[in-house]
């Protein structure tokens, strides 16, 4: 049996996350024995159009991205969101807050670069995807669970469970014991609390576990002397789409 | 030797010698934390600390770990992992000892656990008694844990210039005979030691606005009760109080593959009620769906289920729940509002 064929293709990002695949070290030889990789332009210069397994990095933020996601994925038999821009459209839904004619003036003044520009969307917007990495940027070890789980055909189950989960496994100091305002208690894990880890607060960049508990939040809020706008306001950079927002409304409006 | 004493300028030295016999993980400060760590040299350590962040059940019952290893082609699977090495808790307090003695009751349950039993049977324990409160948290004398009572092998309790050693095993007796410097217990440091005890005692008062025996009874009473609305209203749902616990043993298992996707190891990883989707099934039915029922599971789960099946309480008092929750929910409170809505009643 031959090895499965992997392609990875960029949209609307920074190609952050395909950076991280590139820095796994030895687990990337270790995956190069398990899969072709026929296209990945961060490590390699061929360009192989025949593939099973499709990587896609980016959100679809124009016509054109639409276009040529839909071409690429036609070839694919699995699809595999790779970062947040991916799998909930990321930092690029920053620009959803204002229509598009708004913010090609502030982007680019009079001339208009990218006619087709439409509002940042995940690809799951397009196309079915098969599996999710959460995060900005993706956490490498859960890159590689993942891909072993496309190997195997097996499901992967995103953690439902918060960020805390793995934070207070990590002995660290929790965040609001420090005064600091962490998104951990309704971020989804998977990152083995990677900022917290490293002395900063959690942001919400793998999205918000399905059922926060938005009353509860604000009552902490309250008694660390933080108001709700401030918690909306950090739900600003990552989590602002109208999916994320409907999750905190449930509660928020009950 | 069944009691003796060591000056505290020693400790350093029988610590030394304590090395010898295994790797030692004792306190340490954190900021304004504390937790359990490996430790290299005596000085290293804070014995006046509250409880560490985490139990030092990780070292008994880790956060993760490997029960076997298998391949599939050739197939081959390992009996449990056997191979641990010695090691020694050092100032443990009593209610972190009360926590060793729940989970030893769990695992030796049929079918017993091996792996936690193999892992068991290399620890030494070295308890250090408290001698005033370490905060406002604990309520170890409602659950009677601020006193020693057993599953050590070497009890410390504070004399002022030395400390009282209680030897309560043949492990402990090893560490502690042949040292020139530990002696055997003379009729005047049992009053000393008496007097420091009695002394203590006075510090110590019962934490609950009831006996244990009415906090059972309110436990009968309270499924019911609007405290657990409270509570669950108030939960984040973060987890926290249930991975501070030092009796909270359930896990979850899963096979982890190697990148070459032939060998692997079945891993066991710690898991808690207070996740959300904890007690969901295949159908997607789920039978807690609320916080305020997750929650007071989490407490049915400490005062009464295992007061049932084991005799025993499963809260030590250590206060990990109270002292680690963002919403501040608090143990103490919570059993004082089901014991006085049952006297309200």
């Amino acid at each position: 049996m031959s090895k499965p064929k992997v392609a990875f293709f960029e949209f609307t990002d920074c190609e952050g996350c395909q950076l991280q695949v590139a820095n796994l070290g030895a687990d990337l030889l270790e995956l190069t024995k398990a899969v072709d990789i026929v296209n990945f332009r961060e490590i390699m210069s061929e360009e192989g159009q025949e593939y099973d397994v499709l990587v896609v990095e980016g959100s679809i933020a124009s016509k054109h991205d639409e276009e040529r996601l839909k071409a690429v994925a036609a070839k694919a038999k699995v699809i595999v969101a790779l970062g947040a821009c991916a799998a909930t459209g990321g930092v690029n839904n920053l620009k959803n807050l204002k229509s598009i004619e708004e913010q090609k003036k502030i982007v680019y003044g009079d001339v208009d670069p990218v006619k087709d520009a439409i509002p940042a969307k995940p690809i799951d917007a397009v196309v079915k995807v098969d599996y999710y990495v959460h995060g900005c940027p993706i956490h490498g070890p859960e890159f590689v669970k993942v891909m072993q789980c496309v190997l195997m055909g097996k499901p992967y189950q995103v953690p439902a469970y918060p960020v805390c989960v793995e934070c207070k496994q990590n002995e660290n100091i929790c965040m609001y014991d420090k005064g600091q305002f962490c998104l951990g208690p309704v971020t989804r894990a998977g990152c083995n609390s990677w900022l917290p880890n490293n002395g900063v607060p959690c942001v919400g960049c793998r999205g918000l576990i399905d059922n926060p508990a938005a009353n509860a939040q604000k009552d902490i809020l309250e008694k660390y002397g933080l108001t709700v706008e401030g918690i909306l306001d950090k739900f600003t950079l990552y989590c602002n789409t109208q999916k994320e927002r409907a999750k905190y409304d449930k509660e928020f409006k009950s | 030797m069944k009691y003796a004493i060591i000056a505290k300028t020693e400790m350093p030295r029988w610590f030394d010698s304590l090395k010898r016999h295994g790797k030692i993980f004792g306190p340490k400060k954190k900021e304004h934390q504390y937790v359990f760590r490996p430790i290299n040299e005596f000085e290293e350590m804070s014995l006046v600390y509250i409880p560490t962040i985490l139990p030092p059940k990780k070292y008994y019952f880790p956060q993760r770990e490997a029960l076997l290893k298998f391949s599939i082609d050739p197939y081959r699977t390992d009996k449990a992992i056997k191979e641990f090495e010695e090691f020694i808790l050092f100032a443990v307090h009593t209610c972190d000892i009360a926590g060793i003695q729940c989970m030893d009751v769990v695992f030796n349950d049929a079918p017993a656990d091996p792996n936690y039993l193999n892992r068991k049977e290399k620890m030494t324990i070295i308890g250090l008694e408290c001698m005033s409160y370490c905060d406002t948290y604990a309520s170890c004398t409602a659950v009677g844990n601020h006193v020693p009572r057993g599953g050590y092998d070497i009890m410390l309790t504070d004399l002022g210039d030395a400390y009282a050693m209680h030897v309560n095993s043949e492990k402990g007796e090893k560490l502690a005979a042949g040292k020139s410097y530990i002696r055997e217990m003379s009729e005047a440091d049992r009053g000393r030691l008496k007097r420091a005890q009695d002394e203590k005692l006075k510090k110590f008062h019962n934490e609950f606005n009831g006996d244990i025996k009415s906090v059972e009874k309110a436990f009968d009473d309270g499924f019911f009760s609007s405290v657990w609305q409270d509570v669950g209203r108030r939960c984040v749902g973060c987890t926290n109080c249930t991975a501070v616990c030092p009796t909270c043993y359930c896990f979850d298992i899963a096979d982890e593959m190697e990148m070459n996707l032939n060998d692997g190891v079945r891993a066991r990883t710690w898991s808690y009620c207070q996740m959300d989707d904890f007690a969901k099934v295949a159908t997607g039915e789920d039978f807690r769906p609320g916080r305020d029922g997750r929650q007071r599971h989490r407490y049915y789960r400490k005062f009464k289920y295992p007061v049932a099946k084991y005799n025993k309480y499963f809260c030590t008092g250590c206060g990990r729940c109270t002292r680690t929750c963002m919403a501040k929910i608090s143990l103490i409170e919570t059993v004082n509002g089901l014991l006085d809505e049952r006297k309200g009643a």
